[in-house]
């Protein structure tokens, strides 16, 4: 941020002189303060997975969730602002409600994708409003079988095997880019998702944290929900032991 | 601002069907409202070997009366189509008129010679917008990069795209013309001689038709609209004359009565 | 639901469709009348909406004309959108859409047939009051009811191409000749996954019946 105070970063409808749009690129650090939000696209499904920092030990579990269901087979999870993620989630709905009353038949993905991300872009023309703080996945299932799209502040939305948004995003690309996601199954991808959002955790800097899972599959009817309890509780015992296994592996780094 | 709320007071859009319900019920109480001039008429068309022909006759009616014995229905459109109007003359004066200048706008928008088949949906969408209130039974020809094309447009808005067509109500005589002699890549001769036998054969069996046949040959690049090509109601020399002789009416006083004086001004 | 209008232009039709494996035949009269006058004895009530979807319109002329003109348009710019053209679902859907939100100004009864990746061949029927069937085989048009006996019987499910073409040109044929409103020729169009096949068979080249 080599123009910061230079009055170019007061208005998405001014650009720097190199070209840039700062309000946009804030947006894209308002979503990299967020804890950790990540994708995996597999041979028969999608998984969502969140790590939602918990500020504060008087809130319910299991409350105030960070992954949606924006029709049936659409699945929403986000870093960044949760109240732009939610307005962001209406539109979803409301868009899928439509398409679903015009053509009779479920909105495939690269179609909701676009047209959030057209919803997105349009806040970052005007001076009188502010980008969207959000990063969000579209998990999908349909016709055309499992999707996984990210929507980003700017608009930009992008179809992936695998993503991760969030401030671990970029340990959790890491961890991503060593699965075989295309011949995982989904039941695997679900534990692996856990485990990731175990590993990219950093206790030293938010202490409490919440898993979330959520998958879209055949199992699950071709409907977005989250995991079932016992699957949740394997996924989080996998995960768990993963986790302590890696601290040995640090330890024994250590003796050396 | 003010602009703006008289404008979204008049955009309430369209044709407004608000005293329909009115009417009928003035009507079912032995309200006689008043007829628009309906020109019962013979109107066709016809695709040949290098073009189209259109014919029409020149009666316009008002009920029972002839208003107008040699009218033009043939109407422009644009330098490369025609239209013949059936129907309430009025409409169909009024609708060719409007299509041709939105045609006339739509070629210097694109730069190009507008298609037939353009025309034909701005008829079409027009006529069915006002769900058959607008009277206008048209036959519409014309030739564009395409060829030459031939449609007719009924007064509710559905087209039909024929090699011949007639309508108006002399259109089952002229009907019975090109059913029986109409062939496949007619000369231009053969075919302004079976359009104008068409329209004659509406203009001497339907009591809506009559006078004269106009007839306008469209083809590539060329158009030749002949007024009055046949006339077969030109009123001849009379057999005899009504005008009765000098001194029919015999008379038997003359008197001469002096009704002024001159008077001498010069003083 | 509203009746024709005055002088109004209708289809008093025979036209139908059946599905087989791998596509549709669709069949109609050719007959156009105002009243009881012939507008049109080569009417093509057979009408494309999309690449590998045709309808078949039946009542008001102006009516169904301005819906299927304005399927049509929705159809393309849906395959602009989504990059692949539609499925016939989608394209009955919109249909429907029109016929039932305008059901109280429009005469339309209308079948949606023809051949998608998703389902291969299928066919939806649309009747007066808007509401939408996907069925194997369907029948309208005034001249349909002088044959659902005849297609009843006749109709079996797993036809061939050739079975169902048979099947079709003789419903359409049988209804014509009892129906005063339909008539002229008989059309078809096959739809499969390889395009549009259209056929003609003439007044006078009908499949064999009795004539009295």
């Amino acid at each position: 941020m080599t123009s910061i105070g230079t009055g170019y970063d007061l208005s998405v409808s001014t650009y720097s002189p190199d070209g840039r749009v700062f309000q946009v690129e804030y947006a894209q650090k308002a979503v990299d303060n967020s804890g950790t939000a990540i994708g995996l696209r597999v041979k028969d499904g999608v998984v969502l997975a969140v790590e939602k920092i918990k500020h504060s030990r008087l809130l319910v579990p299991n409350s105030n969730k960070r992954i949606m269901t924006a029709g049936t087979h659409i699945g929403v999870a986000s870093a960044g602002w949760m109240s732009d993620t939610r307005h962001l989630v209406k539109r979803a709905r409301d868009e899928a409600r439509h398409y679903n009353s015009t053509y009779k038949s479920p909105i495939p993905a690269n179609i909701i994708a676009e047209r959030m991300g057209m919803y997105v872009q349009a806040y970052t023309l005007y001076s009188a409003v502010r980008p969207f703080g959000v990063s969000t996945l579209l998990a999908t299932m349909d016709a055309d079988g499992p999707q996984l799209y990210m929507i980003e502040p700017s608009g930009q939305y992008m179809g992936y095997h695998g993503c991760a948004v969030g401030k671990g995003k970029q340990a959790a690309k890491t961890e991503i880019e060593k699965l075989d996601l295309s011949t995982m199954s989904v039941r695997d991808a679900v534990k692996e998702a856990a485990r990731i959002i175990y590993s990219v955790h950093d206790s030293s800097k938010d202490k409490l944290f919440e898993l979330e899972l959520s998958w879209v599959c055949g199992e699950s009817g071709g409907i977005h929900t989250h995991v079932p309890q016992d699957l949740f509780n394997e996924a989080v015992e996998y995960a768990e032991n993963a986790d302590a296994s890696d601290d040995e592996d640090d330890e024994m780094d250590d003796d050396e | 601002m003010l602009a703006q709320a008289e404008h979204q007071q008049q955009s309430a859009a369209g044709f407004k069907f608000d005293n329909v319900k009115r009417n009928q019920l003035l009507t079912g109480k032995g309200f006689k409202q008043s007829t628009a001039t309906k020109t019962g008429t013979t109107i066709v068309g016809l695709i040949y070997k290098d073009g189209v022909v259109l014919g029409a006759d020149t009666r316009a009616t008002a009920d029972t009366i002839v208003a107008d014995k040699n009218c033009e229905k043939i109407h422009y459109l644009a330098p490369n189509m025609y239209c013949c109007g059936a129907g309430t003359a009025a409409d169909t004066e009024f609708t060719t008129n409007m299509v041709s200048s939105q045609i006339a706008l739509h070629s210097l928008n694109t730069g190009r010679e507008a298609r037939v088949a353009t025309a034909m949906t701005m008829l079409k969408h027009h006529l069915f917008r006002h769900q058959g209130y607008i009277g206008a039974a048209l036959v519409l020809g014309g030739y564009d990069i395409t060829g030459p094309h031939l449609y007719s447009i009924a007064p509710h808005g559905s087209t039909d795209k024929l090699p011949f067509v007639t309508m108006g109500s002399g259109s089952l005589a002229a009907m019975s013309m090109f059913e029986s002699r109409w062939r496949p890549n007619m000369s231009r001769d053969e075919a302004v001689e079976l359009v104008k036998d068409a329209i004659e054969a509406g203009i001497f069996n339907d009591l809506g038709s009559g006078s004269n046949v106009d007839i306008c040959i469209l083809t590539q690049g060329n158009v030749e609209y002949v007024r009055g090509y046949s006339r077969p109601n030109e009123r001849v020399e009379k057999e005899q004359s009504y005008r009765f002789p000098r001194g029919t009416t015999e008379f038997y006083v003359t008197k001469t009565t002096e009704t002024a004086t001159a008077m001498d001004t010069s003083a | 639901m509203s009746k024709l209008k005055p002088g109004e232009i209708s289809m008093g039709t025979t036209i139908m469709a059946v599905e087989f494996d791998g596509g549709v035949v669709l069949g109609a009269d050719s007959r156009t009348s105002s009243g009881p006058y012939i507008v049109n004895r080569v009417t093509d009530k057979l009408t494309m909406v999309n690449e590998n979807i045709y309808c078949c319109r039946s009542g008001s002329a102006a009516d169904t004309q301005a819906v299927a003109d304005i399927v049509r348009y929705q159809l393309d710019q849906y395959t602009a959108q989504h990059g692949e053209p539609p499925t016939v679902k989608v394209a009955a859907s919109l249909f429907q859409e029109i016929c039932y939100q305008n059901r109280s100004q429009l005469m339309a009864g209308i079948i949606i047939a023809g051949w998608d990746k998703r389902e291969g061949g299928s066919v939806y029927d649309i009747p007066l009051g808007g509401s939408l069937h996907r069925e194997p085989f369907s029948l309208g048009g005034s001249g349909s009811t002088y044959v659902y006996g005849y297609c009843d019987k006749t109709f079996r499910r797993g036809m061939s191409k050739e079975e169902c073409i048979e099947f079709v040109k003789n419903t359409v044929s049988l209804a014509m000749t009892r129906d005063g409103s339909s008539g002229g020729v008989v059309r078809l169009a096959v739809i499969t996954k390889d395009g549009v096949e259209r056929h003609i068979i003439p007044g006078n080249q009908l499949p064999e019946q009795y004539t009295g």
